[in-house]
């Protein structure tokens, strides 16, 4: 009875991607037929992209775990400091009117231009993979752990300070709990742009990474054109994962959040 | 105990007064009030809205600073109080917090004071049987109807054992039934605990069926109009509502309100 109900409610999603899936299919022959040039680099067959995935797929595996370690690397280096300058400008208003037009006016520096100039300082792949990782990571979870840090309750508030809460108290035990929703979509905005941010530095010149793969599959033209496209679903993928990663330990440890309560309880 | 220190009073509000500065005109939200309360002693601030019945209550709990004139409480000032934790607060809302369970909410100014997991332990044991929810510990609050939400705060207020019990229109956003059966088990638990309460509210019988004495307010500027003294016998009980001295006490203080 149960799994009847869901998959009932599965069936509908499952019919669009099928239907989704054919479409692709039947243009990527459409192309073929119509003796569009380069047609297979255009849309390529699934079955192709399937039979070169079960050739390379240990390969791609190892590439992409070498880029998710550099980017989570990164995400955590960005997600503390972000919150860190999130704590001090909440704290500080000078360092709120000091620090935050820098930092918005680092996120306007073009990713593309700032990752050679990393690598040239620091001369190593790793550091600056998880550096431009971070630096993605960093503006968005400062952002909005700030204005979750601000949020409190005023009555929440005064009923700390009934209590002669001391000021590390009151964030401890207030603001920051208080803040963790917020912080969250900070987190979940940041975790794709931290794989994007990894996979970009790779593309600059790295040994190991999903980004290596994907421009040498570039370069090597149509011949590796299913390669490419496999490198690029798997960079999607990458995205959506951590994405989902972060969607679960925000489950997980703000299980009171309205989206999240399980309704009940009343008298 | 000495004489002395029955004589004198818990709180002790002289010459009060409290001004706001709006973008047109001053406003006199409070306007020199005198009056004592009494250690042990269940006072109601009545008034109709405006009437700055909240605004003295956040005086009394130091959450703002009178325009002029002073608070002292049990020889010190408020601020004094406050820091040497004598206030437990009840807002109009429970003011929980969401991320703790129910008994978590309750140890919270517990953990501030430092005391031992063991202490909070028993307190929040105590005190979750005294409100009626010890079967609702571990839930959240917004697992609970509103009515078990304000006694959890209530719960909460009474943890660090205060002198001063302060509530501000704990019980205004309940429906009639749940406040009236509220009203009861605060009467109940007071019985217990014997600290002095400084209740405010806009409800005429609410204040009646609670309080050794009514403080009347009336409104622009705000004033002590009337101090009426409930002489009803304690244990009250939900019968004496419907009794003629019951009757006789909204009358006369509805009266007081007719000239204002």
């Amino acid at each position: 009875m149960k799994s009847q109900i869901s998959l009932g409610r599965l069936t509908p999603a499952v019919v669009v991607v099928l239907a989704l899936l054919l479409i692709w299919q039947f243009l990527s022959w459409f192309l073929v037929i119509l003796e569009v040039p380069l047609a297979q680099s255009k849309i390529p067959y699934l079955h192709e992209l399937a039979l070169t995935f079960s050739t390379y797929s240990g390969t791609l595996f190892s590439e992409c775990s070498v880029t998710l370690t550099n980017a989570v690397m990164g995400f955590a280096l960005g997600a503390l400091g972000g919150v860190f300058l999130a704590v001090l400008m909440s704290i500080s208003k000078w360092v709120e009117q000091l620090a935050f037009p820098y930092a918005v006016a680092s996120q306007m520096i073009p990713i593309l231009g700032l990752a050679p100039i990393v690598y040239g300082i620091f001369r190593d792949e790793q550091i600056s993979r998880v550096l431009i990782a971070a630096y993605m990571t960093f503006f968005p979870v400062a952002l909005n752990c700030l204005r979750g840090l601000r949020s409190a309750d005023p009555q929440a508030l005064e009923l700390m300070y009934s209590y002669a809460a001391k000021p590390w108290s009151v964030y401890w035990r207030l603001r920051f709990p208080q803040s963790l929703p917020s912080l969250f979509s900070g987190l979940k905005i940041a975790a794709p742009l931290a794989v994007t941010g990894a996979i970009l530095v790779e593309l600059m010149g790295a040994t190991r990474g999903l980004g290596v793969i994907m421009l040498r599959n570039l370069y090597y033209g149509p011949s590796h054109n299913y390669m490419f496209w496999l490198t690029v679903i798997f960079g999607a993928a990458l995205g959506i994962l951590s994405y989902l990663i972060v969607s679960l330990i925000e489950r997980m440890v703000t299980p009171w959040q309205p989206e999240f309560r399980k309704s009940g309880g009343d008298e | 105990m000495t004489l002395t220190k029955i004589d004198t009073p818990e709180i002790a509000i002289d010459q009060v007064s409290m001004s706001y500065q709006t973008d047109t005109a001053k406003v006199l939200a409070l306007k020199d009030i005198t009056v004592d309360i009494q250690k042990g002693e269940f006072v109601s601030l009545l008034g109709p809205s405006g009437c700055g019945k909240t605004t003295l209550l956040r005086i009394m709990a130091d959450l703002i600073q009178p325009t002029s004139g002073s608070v002292t409480v049990s020889g010190g000032t408020a601020k004094e109080a406050r820091l040497a934790r004598k206030y437990g607060i009840v807002f109009q809302s429970p003011v929980l917090y969401d991320w703790r369970k129910v008994k978590k909410n309750i140890t919270l100014p517990l953990e501030m004071m430092g005391l031992s997991k063991e202490v909070q332990e028993k307190r929040a044991t105590t005190l979750l049987d005294l409100v009626g929810l010890s079967k609702f510990k571990e839930k959240y609050p917004w697992q609970l109807s509103g009515g078990m939400q304000q006694r959890v705060a209530i719960a909460r207020a009474l943890a660090i054992e205060p002198e001063i019990l302060l509530m501000d229109e704990p019980f205004s956003a309940l429906d009639e039934f749940s406040r009236e059966r509220l009203n009861e088990e605060l009467l109940s638990i007071w019985s217990k605990v014997g600290n002095t309460v400084v209740f405010v509210t806009h409800s005429i019988p609410e204040a009646i069926f609670l309080s050794d004495r009514v403080f009347v307010l009336s409104p622009h500027p705000g004033r002590l109009s009337k101090i009426v003294e409930i002489d009803l016998p304690r244990p009250r009980r939900e019968e004496m509502r419907n009794s003629p001295e019951f009757y006789q006490l909204i009358s006369d203080i509805r009266n007081s309100f007719e000239g204002v």
